[in-house]
């Protein structure tokens, strides 16, 4: 029985793991192109991006911040994904709930704990009431979800800069940004000097939410089932209507809670150019992550760190240009796409194992 | 007679699912027979005749082609050794002709362009030699399935194979055209081709097959003449014990009626009327049977009836309200239960657990869930229940079913399906596909259910399980009910007329003009 979770645990990890591998390869070919040092450019990517140099310098806290939102809108994909909708509209939603929280953090006044639940709150209707639109196209009118949350994004994000320019915008400086949310509305960090703070606790608890949902409750088991066969749904009396919408309002209310906690916790208002793609990248965090509530988790801090140690390790102490780090990552993205290249080392290790396990059994 | 082919000792372990598929196989075929290869589903058939082309390779064995020791590690090697193998799901382009299908990989080209005329010529040609009559320039997605596996054939006739293996030829076949395929391997093997036919159809084997060799549970059990087996003998070395080839049944009261269709409709997608005005009664404690060719409007029925669908005119009552409006689960919360045509797609979601497929139709109900959770532990001696009482032995709780054999599969769709003490239990081609041990304890649950009071609505295309399950037999034929029968009266002679549109003063009339004349189906 545990033997056989383990094949299962080693089947679903597989494919990410030897993507980054040859992700991690690709990598060294290219520094061996541009003149570097091959394995202290490797050292100095791990060493910074997950390293820790002295308390209150230490670069891993910062990776588990801009960990942070990924990890919200990761889980977000996950769960459209896993009601069979694809929906790529995290961005727009997160957008959408970062304006609310903005917008309430200054407008409205209330004592601490209740100020940022009220405004996480509003962000996720937000973000829910964004994302039923292309939930209920889908359903009423057979709308592509996918096209729908494509167009969704573009205009989330064009009144999110329309908002930020004209009525939310602070001052006459040369950047548009919203004033300061109340310091009520804080989200509290817990190093002084870094922004990790009660976002990332949010952030844990919504991963055990979201897989608590997904495979415990009658909810979750009607949306995968109704995600992984329509027939079958319709055959067994499953409403898979029903559980598309919902699950496109939780999806939505998700990213719009990453939209909350950017703005609580990093930012504290809503700036021109506020989205930098958190969206699309918690996106690729869900497919790297087996659509796993857990395998998020673990790709999104693993992302941060690997952007952080290209953009001050590699980019600051030897001068390699920090775009490398977003090369690994699309390289590794690519391998994962192409998971069929490891199907015979795959077999392989499996191979490996029964043999061992029958070994042992008959022993 | 020489021999075509020689396997020895083949063994073949599937480590991922700690299968023995084969077990030291030995299997032999004469050149120029038609030899029939039958087991159970899961017997290793498939897997033998997978490595004899070259898609698996075994773990130890050797095979010999025409007496020569041959290496075949890929499906190259074992065409250019005469090999052709036919599959059960056709490896065909349905948007490209039939010709272009025949030749895909070989066209013949003029200055580097295709030219379709030549091709057409080419393909006919081969077609008129071995007398397997196609349209060239047809499309293959325009074809019935029976023309679809005869361009399969051609296509593996075309690259020069001596040995015809077919899959499970006849598992996707009408009754008419199984028996034009019958005369396709005849015709074959006048020409001297060697033919290996996979099947658990005894009734084909008997009928087309010169040799018989039987499989279980990855080995050879032996190797028969057909002219010196019997079909109870075959069936005890498929299952490895006695089958009842046709189950018993006793007489019971019928009780009220249960389910009531009133002048019913439906129109098809393509707009035209798949059922119309059609009504009928099953009353509990009944088995009422919708014989027919397929595609007369069965689907459409079932799901009318389901409410996977909705009707476009008449009532259906169910315990005698009427459910037009009830969704699928409200029909199955007042006790109906569904057993589809298509298991892997319909019946069950190959994607997921045993444990979560075998709660979709009661997931909501208060002994599965609470507060909105679903109770695992529950759910997990329920499965572990259902796969004791209905014995589906290679299913495990907790696991993935989509490793399971079809008769496997087809008892995890029955055992849910049945376990929930319905009232009305539709069975839609229940037993197709499967093999004769697994028909049998289908057949034996269905008749369980009508002893025990339920009314079952059993449609079928296979005449033989028409007669031995149903208590009353309806027709359909072109969407109406063409008839309807007494089965304790009823001969296979009345149903096969009536399914062919005809009726019951035209058997009566024949039969006064030309004596008893036994008429073919």
């Amino acid at each position: 029985m545990t033997q056989n979770r383990l094949l299962k645990l080693l089947d679903t990890i597989m494919v990410p793991v030897l993507a980054m591998i040859s992700g991690l390869i690709v990598m060294g070919i290219l520094i061996i192109l541009i003149k570097k040092p091959l394995f202290e450019s490797y050292a100095i990517l791990f060493s910074t991006g997950f390293g820790c140099e002295k308390y209150g310098n230490c670069i891993f806290i910062t990776a588990l911040e801009r960990a942070t939102p990924l990890i919200f809108t990761g889980l977000s994909a996950v769960v459209a994904f896993r009601s069979g909708m694809f929906s790529i509209g995290q961005e727009g939603q997160y957008l959408v709930g970062a304006v609310a929280a903005a917008w309430l953090g200054y407008v409205i006044h209330l004592p601490p704990i209740l100020h940022p639940l009220l405004l996480m709150l509003a962000a996720m209707l937000a973000g829910a009431a964004y994302g039923w639109i292309p939930g209920i196209l889908r359903v009423k009118l057979g709308v592509n979800e996918l096209l729908a949350t494509i167009m969704l994004n573009s205009i989330a994000a064009l009144v999110t800069e329309h908002l930020v320019q004209f009525p939310m915008r602070a001052d006459k400086s040369t950047t548009a940004h919203s004033p300061v949310i109340d310091k009520t509305a804080y989200l509290t960090s817990f190093v002084p000097g870094s922004n990790w703070g009660m976002g990332f606790v949010i952030a844990v608890i919504a991963v055990i939410v979201v897989l608590l949902y997904l495979w415990r409750t009658k909810a979750g088991y009607e949306q995968r089932m109704a995600g992984q066969s329509k027939l079958f749904a319709l055959y067994g009396g499953i409403p898979s209507d029903k559980s598309a919408i919902r699950a496109m309002l939780i999806s939505g209310a998700l990213a719009g809670l990453a939209g909350a906690v950017e703005v609580m916790g990093v930012h504290h208002r809503i700036m021109t150019g506020f989205s930098t793609g958190l969206g699309f990248d918690g996106l690729t965090a869900a497919i790297l992550g087996q659509i796993h509530p857990i395998g998020v988790f673990i790709v999104a801090i693993l992302f941060s760190g690997l952007k952080l140690g290209a953009q001050l390790g590699l980019q600051l102490q030897l001068e390699i240009p920090r775009e490398l780090g977003g090369t690994i990552i699309g390289f590794i993205i690519l391998f994962v796409a192409a998971g069929k290249l490891y199907e015979d080392s795959i077999v392989r290790v499996r191979n490996w194992f029964a043999r061992r396990n029958s070994h042992s059994l008959k022993g | 007679m020489s021999l075509a082919i020689e396997m020895k000792g083949i063994t073949k372990f599937f480590a991922s699912t700690h299968v023995q598929a084969n077990d030291h196989v030995d299997f032999s075929v004469e050149s120029g027979e038609v030899h029939a290869l039958v087991g159970e589903n899961g017997a290793g058939k498939t897997t033998l005749m997978n490595i004899l082309y070259g898609l698996i390779r075994p773990d130890s064995g050797e095979i010999f082609i025409d007496s020569q020791k041959v290496d075949i590690n890929h499906p190259d090697d074992a065409i250019k050794h005469g090999i052709g193998m036919v599959h059960q799901h056709f490896k065909l382009v349905p948007s490209f002709t039939v010709a272009e299908n025949i030749l895909l990989g070989m066209e013949p080209t003029q200055t580097g362009f295709l030219n379709q005329q030549k091709e057409n010529m080419l393909v006919d040609q081969v077609a008129r030699k071995y007398n397997l009559l196609v349209d060239p320039s047809a499309r293959i997605q325009d074809l019935p399935v029976g023309m679809q596996q005869r361009v399969e054939i051609l296509k593996v006739l075309q690259r020069n194979a001596k040995i015809l293996v077919l899959d499970e030829p006849t598992a996707v076949l009408t009754p008419q055209e199984v028996n034009e395929l019958i005369t396709v391997i005849r015709g074959l093997s006048k020409l001297s081709y060697t033919i290996i036919f996979i099947t658990h159809k005894l009734i084909e084997v008997m009928s087309v097959a010169d040799r018989v060799s039987v499989m279980r549970g990855g080995r050879m059990i032996g190797t028969k003449k057909v002219s010196e087996t019997s079909i109870p003998e075959l069936a005890r070395m498929m299952v490895g014990r006695e089958v009842l080839l046709r189950v018993k049944k006793k007489d019971i009261e019928r009780g009220d009626v249960v389910l009531e269709a009133k002048d019913i409709s439906v129109v098809a997608v393509n707009g035209l009327p798949a059922i119309s005005h059609v009504s009928f009664q099953v009353h509990q404690g009944e088995i009422v049977a919708i014989a027919g060719v397929s595609g007369n409007g069965q689907t459409e029925l079932v799901e009318a009836i389901s409410g996977m669908n909705s009707l476009d005119g008449g009532e259906i009552i169910f315990k005698g309200k009427p459910v037009n409006q009830a969704s699928v689960g409200e029909r199955r919360n007042m006790g109906m239960a569904h057993i589809p045509e298509d298991r892997m797609v319909v019946g069950l979601n190959l994607q997921t657990t045993l444990d979560e497929n075998l709660i979709v139709s009661r997931y909501d109900h208060s002994e599965f869930s609470r507060y909105g959770f679903l109770l695992i532990k529950t759910i997990q001696e329920f499965a572990e229940k259902v796969v004791k009482a209905f014995s589906i032995s290679a299913a495990r709780p907790g696991e993935s079913i989509s490793m399971l054999s079809g008769g496997n599969l087809q008892k995890v769709v029955v055992g849910r399906e049945l376990s929930g003490n319905p009232s009305f239990v539709i069975a839609n081609q229940p037993t197709r596909g499967l093999d004769v041990g697994s028909i049998e304890f289908v057949h034996k649950t269905l008749i369980e259910e009508r002893d025990k009071g339920a009314g079952v609505l059993l449609v079928s295309v296979e005449l033989d399980e028409v007669m031995a399950l149903a208590d009353r037999i309806l027709v359909l034929y072109r969407g109406k009910i063409q008839g309807e029968l007494d089965a304790a009266t009823a001969t296979e002679e009345q149903v096969g007329i009536l399914m062919a549109g005809g009726t019951l003063d035209d058997l009566e009339m024949a039969e006064t003009k030309a004596g008893s004349r036994p008429i073919e189906r």
